[in-house]
């Protein structure tokens, strides 16, 4: 066979299989609680793919993992590993909180950006600290970012209890105190969904779905992300910082500027990853607020091979899981959590595929080479 | 005078879980592996203590937790050492596995996916002695027997380490595994076992979490104690003692913020960041410089792919 | 006399290449007995093999008349056979016996424990006996080279090796050192070990072995005894055609300065300084060697010329201006071209393609991006005009750089760097592992830009390539250039004297 096809044929290939793996794997679980795989599986696809419902809820439990999985990966291409996308959307949604409660008067077009705007501040301020400690004192980025990640949990939690707390909260009947919350996000602040935007194509969308414009601007940040890492020449520095520093450095590219810029670009990107729930779904932030979705990213931008397409399709997995393990919670009474671990398995096995084709294309690619 | 010994034995108590895990952490970085999964072994020994203890009792819940704690090690060891992928990938997704492991069986065995029934405890003890001594008395009696044997865990991994063929070997393998290799070390094996021992020792602080600090397992109840002992090696240097005064500087910090939130002075949420933001300076060099394995985080093949 | 070593119909193969391949010769008690060959011919995958680190594919290689055993490395210990690599298997970390029990620490532990007293005891034993002076408590990473290298052979004899393989031994060490060592080496052979000694450095190896085996392309060529072989005759073996010494080369005529180094100190550890108050000029039309003996400051040197390493005082001047402030790309931007000493890290990026490694630190000119895009098409245009060029021998740029052989991967850095038409050349170490065709491609090129009037900085470890390839020569001891001469005014023993420090400055050279 054509080398060069072949390897383009492995490329594909090999995360699905992967996947594939992972749900054989899995069916050791689901047999060891007496459930059949098969059934399972069916009933999975049968609900999460055959409702019109369950697409808007792929669609919207995929949109933060959207954002999240760009944020991590484009890091990865620098060489970098943010693991704190967790912390930083938290802060970012924090900041685009401040901005949706506090400032009234604003018609909608400019509140709405500045939503975005503060999300997108608040992500780069909390991810300007460790690339600062890389860059300036050497530390390794994994721990800083791991540690800054729990800083922004209490952080956030200090703020949601204390700074911003909603004083003038109607105390509910039963209740003898407040709850831990931020006051009502203003109208003006609130992202629409796009139920009247598909409506106009005829698809009339369940009202209890909030898949909302986000999505849209999630897909188009994917493209963007796309375009600067191979259309760009900061793009291209990046990914030669990325592939050896030392080169870079040597070749004259500002490797520390390039850090500092691809950092910020990430945690600007990883604040917008809560809203697509905040903005719309929640009228507060308050301690529900969804954790998970930073690491939950990380799994994305693996599995999608830091690719902005494998990204959006990862996502979609995650968000097709999810939905997914609700039916088979309802109707077959299987924990969701199974789902969880078929994604913990789903990482490993893509990882480790992906390591092993690594190393296979790289001797195919010496044969090539005279 | 008796607040004091008060804040110290509640210090100890939280100190526990962080020392055990970031013992193990020693035995894997030393050899080489970065193991960010602790937080997930530790909630995987936390959830196996309480089952085990539930059924079997409390010192079978502690043997079953190590266990069970080791085979998450196990998976770790193999994806990032046999098939050598990166090891912070590997973590992050073991503590994802781990994560919807604990749930799915706290759903099939306990029928609840958050929480256990109450579950016995081992049995207490007190120094003898020192119990007398009133102003120690909080320190020293009704004691956790998980407490002592911690504590003596810490010069035994300071005596493994530098004073056996295993420690000499196991260092060697996370300073320059090609060396070792060339000397017939197997890097493998010696990988291997300092990730398994890894996985033993946060299996056991989850069990103290669940079986003597809780006494019964609740979701997510390790709350990033397993980065906060990561926290505590490096603050340690990657040394036994050393980490026993991070452990114990954190676990200070912790009982402190429980009194203060009492007293509502700092806003708790805000003592909490201590150890982290401590960690972070330590990384920084503000206090002193840090000293990591030379072969750390890298995988090892012999023909250099 | 006694075999002690055989290799029969020996073939090893890896993904894409035959390193060895029906390789045939014997090793017999007693002596020392030199592998020669180019970078790539084989050596390393041989010696590896009788080390247990690979095993091979078909063939035989016997030990004293038992076939090697396939226990691995240690397997290969337990034979007799003791390594030491030409980067070494040192733990920097741990002390000096520490290392040599390593692996081996039955005789001084008991059931899993370390009786570090008898340990040290037998390493002092050890180090009486062969006449070894070590400081046996501090940690190897602060000895010096020759001292490490001391460890290493050290390692070997605790475990009872009466087969030495020392792989480019020399490489690293001063002179006076490689006189230390053959002495040692000397010493072991009368006692009845035997040694194998890789090298490509000729005259060493007629200087030391008994016997000389030749390798090319993985294939034997000739074992022959020292005594009755010569320099040109065991370089033709190598190469395969007659070798020629010297370079076609027009002579010099330099003009103004190009590159000023004044009084440069750069670096300050426990008082002592990377560079030492450093001076020296590069004009153009010329190419100015530096000679030395590695880590006496050629890195540091180049580094702080690029402007990768700040310096503490002194000045550098390129056509006049400061380098003082300015970044790599600045410096480049004003005429720099720059060729690493170490290609695969400094130089390229290995996982990239080979036509975005041509354009490696250039894509902000205007000539490949603008502003916000990158002119994709243009840059593999330019990729594939320079493959041509330089005859490149690749199937495809889009393919990564790794997959090409090491003198193809320097051409494409050759290419890239001479592509901005440099004023100022810095070359280090730019044949480092490279066959002899690319080896004079390289010096070719660099004759040729000095004659069209750049300045070029050559630095080497290979006193024979300054020599032939320079115009002027500075030699670098310690931080600073003790003597400047005009190759031929000089004898190499003279020229040896000054690398070890027999200049103004060996006051205050002291051996640690």
């Amino acid at each position: 066979m054509d080398r060069k096809l072949k390897i383009r044929l492995l490329r594909l290939t090999a995360p699905v299989g992967a996947v594939l793996f992972a749900v054989l794997l899995s069916s050791v679980f689901l047999i060891a609680i007496d459930k059949n795989p098969l059934t399972v599986y069916l009933t999975m696809l049968a609900f999460g793919l055959g409702r019109m419902d369950s697409i808007a809820a792929i669609l919207f439990n995929a949109t933060p993992l959207i954002f999240s999985g760009l944020a991590v990966a484009i890091s990865f291409k620098a060489g970098m590993f943010n693991i704190g996308v967790e912390g930083q959307y938290f802060i970012g949604a924090v900041c685009a909180a401040w901005v949706g409660f506090a400032m009234p008067g604003l018609p909608a077009v400019v509140h709405i950006p500045l939503t975005l705007l503060a999300a997108m501040t608040g992500g780069m301020l909390w991810a300007l600290v460790p690339v600062y400690l890389k860059v300036k004192r050497g530390v390794h980025e994994v721990i800083s970012t791991i540690m800054l990640n729990y800083v922004a949990y209490s952080l956030v939690h200090y703020l949601i209890a204390d700074l911003f707390m909603d004083h003038n909260q109607k105390i509910p009947e039963g209740l003898g105190s407040a709850l831990i919350r931020t006051p009502k996000f203003l109208e003006s602040a609130m992202m629409p969904t796009i139920h009247a935007f598909m409506a106009l194509w005829g698809v009339e969308l369940p009202g209890y779905i909030y898949v909302n414009w986000f999505l849209m601007l999630a897909l188009v940040v994917a493209a963007g992300v796309g375009y600067l890492l191979n259309r760009t020449p900061l793009g291209y520095e990046l990914r030669a910082v990325g592939h050896n520093p030392l080169s870079a450095e040597a070749a004259g590219i500002r490797t520390e500027t390039v850090y500092i810029k691809t950092f910020l670009l990430s945690g600007a990107i990883a604040g917008l990853t809560g809203l697509s729930h905040l903005l719309v779904f929640y009228e507060y932030m308050d301690l529900d607020f969804p954790k998970n979705f930073g690491f939950n990213g990380i799994a994305v931008a693996l599995i999608g091979g830091n690719h902005p397409m494998g990204i959006v399709l990862a996502a979609l997995l995650f968000g097709f899981l999810s939905r997914g393990a609700e039916g088979v919670q309802t109707i077959l009474g299987v924990p969701m959590d199974a789902v969880v671990i078929m994604q913990g398995i789903i990482i490993l096995s893509v990882v480790v595929v992906a390591g092993i084709l690594g190393r296979y294309l790289r001797r195919l690619e010496k044969k090539e080479a005279p | 005078m008796g607040d004091i010994t008060e804040i110290l034995a509640s210090a100890l108590r939280v100190t526990m879980p962080v020392l055990l895990t970031a013992l193990g952490a020693i035995y894997a970085e030393r050899s080489g592996v970065v193991n960010i999964g602790l937080e997930g072994m530790m909630l995987t020994g936390c959830f196996w203590g309480a089952y085990g203890a539930l059924h079997c009792g409390a010192v079978n819940g502690c043997l079953l937790a190590i266990l069970m704690g080791m085979a998450m090690a196990g998976i770790h060891a193999l994806v990032t050492i046999t098939f050598r992928v990166d090891q912070i990938v590997s973590g992050v997704a073991i503590n994802i596995l781990a994560y919807g492991l604990a749930r799915f069986f706290s759903m099939a065995l306990f029928g609840m996916a958050t929480t256990s029934p109450q579950v016995p405890g081992l049995e207490k003890i007190s120094l003898p002695i020192l119990s007398e001594v009133m102003v120690l008395k909080p320190l020293v009696t009704e004691l956790s027997p998980l407490i002592p044997v911690g504590l003596l865990l810490v010069p035994l991994t300071y005596w493994v380490l530098e004073r056996t063929v295993f420690g000499l070997r196991l260092q060697a393998v996370g300073e320059n595994p090609l060396a070792a290799d060339t000397l017939g070390v197997s890097v493998i094996r010696y990988r291997y076992a300092g990730v398994l021992l890894s996985g033993a020792f946060a299996g056991l602080a989850g069990a103290y979490l669940s079986i003597e600090h809780t006494r019964m397992y609740v979701e997510g109840m390790t709350q990033g104690q397993g980065f906060i002992a990561l926290a505590a090696m490096i603050f340690g240097n990657w040394k036994p003692f050393a980490s026993l005064g991070a452990a114990f500087l954190f676990g200070f910090a912790e009982a402190l913020s429980f009194r203060v939130a009492q007293n509502k002075v700092i806003p708790y949420q805000l003592i909490k960041m201590i150890p982290y933001l401590l960690t972070i300076a330590v990384l920084a060099g503000v206090v002193r410089k840090a000293q990591p394995p030379a072969a750390g985080g890298v995988p090892y093949s012999r023909e250099g792919e | 006399m006694e075999t002690v070593l055989e290799f029969e119909n020996v073939t090893k193969r890896f993904p894409g290449l035959v390193a060895n391949d029906q390789v045939s010769f014997d090793v017999r008690r007693g002596e020392v007995h030199a592998l020669v060959g180019e970078n790539g011919a084989g050596k390393s995958t041989l010696v590896n093999m009788i080390a247990g680190l690979y095993r091979q594919d078909e063939g035989e290689i016997r030990l004293w008349g038992e076939p090697v055993s396939n226990g691995g490395p240690r397997g290969a210990i337990a034979q007799g056979v003791g390594m030491v690599h030409q980067h070494f298997m040192l733990i920097h970390r741990f002390n000096v016996v520490q290392n040599v029990i390593l692996g081996f620490e039955e005789s001084c532990s008991r059931f899993g424990c370390l009786d570090l007293r008898q340990a040290r005891e037998m390493v002092e034993e050890l180090c009486r006996c062969y006449d070894f002076r070590l400081n046996l408590s501090v940690p190897v990473g602060t000895l010096s080279v020759g001292q490490q290298q001391r460890v290493e052979i050290l390692k070997s004899l605790y475990r009872g090796a009466n087969l030495l393989i020392l792989d480019e031994p020399t490489a690293v060490l001063t002179l006076q050192e490689v006189r230390a060592l053959f002495e040692n080496l000397r010493r072991l052979t009368a006692q009845g070990k035997t040694v194998i000694f890789i090298s490509h450095k000729l005259d060493e190896v007629l200087n030391i072995a008994d016997r000389v085996t030749v390798l090319r392309r993985g294939r034997v060529i000739a074992t022959v005894n020292a005594m009755a072989t010569d320099k040109k005759q065991l370089a033709e073996m190598m190469v395969g055609r007659p070798v020629l010494f010297q370079l076609d080369k027009p002579v010099s005529r330099p003009g103004e300065t190009v590159l000023e180094m004044d009084q440069v100190v750069q670096g300050t550890d426990a008082g002592h300084h990377k560079l030492n108050r450093l001076t020296l000029t590069v004009r153009r039309g010329e190419i100015y060697g530096i000679a030395g003996v590695e880590g006496n400051g050629q890195r540091e040197l180049v580094e702080t010329i690029m402007g990768l390493m700040p310096y503490d005082s002194g000045d550098i001047k390129i056509q006049g201006r400061s380098n003082r402030g300015r970044s790599v790309r600045d410096i480049r931007a004003g005429g720099v071209a720059y060729i690493p000493d170490d290609r695969q890290q400094r130089g390229l990026s290995l996982a990239m393609t080979v036509w975005e490694n041509a354009v490696l630190g250039l894509v902000r000119s205007d000539r490949y991006s603008r502003w916000w895009k990158l002119c994709t098409d243009r840059i593999r245009d330019f990729a594939a005009r320079k493959v041509r060029e330089f005859d490149i021998r690749l199937s495809s740029v889009e393919l990564p750089i790794r997959s090409l052989s090491g003198g193809n991967q320097q051409k494409v850095i050759l290419a890239r760097e001479m592509s901005v038409d440099p004023e100022l050349i810095i070359a280090a170490q730019p044949v480092r592992g490279l066959d002899i065709g690319a080896i004079e491609f390289v010096h070719r090129q660099l004759i040729a830009a000095r004659t069209a009037g750049k300045a070029v900085l050559l630095v080497s470890a290979d006193l024979e390539e300054v020599l032939s390839v320079a115009d002027r020569v500075g030699i670098l001891y310690n931080g600073a250039i003790v003597k400047e001469f005009i190759p031929g005014e000089l004898e190499t023993e003279t020229i040896g004297e000054y690398m070890l420090g027999a200049g103004k400055e060996a006051a205050v050279w002291t051996e640690s």
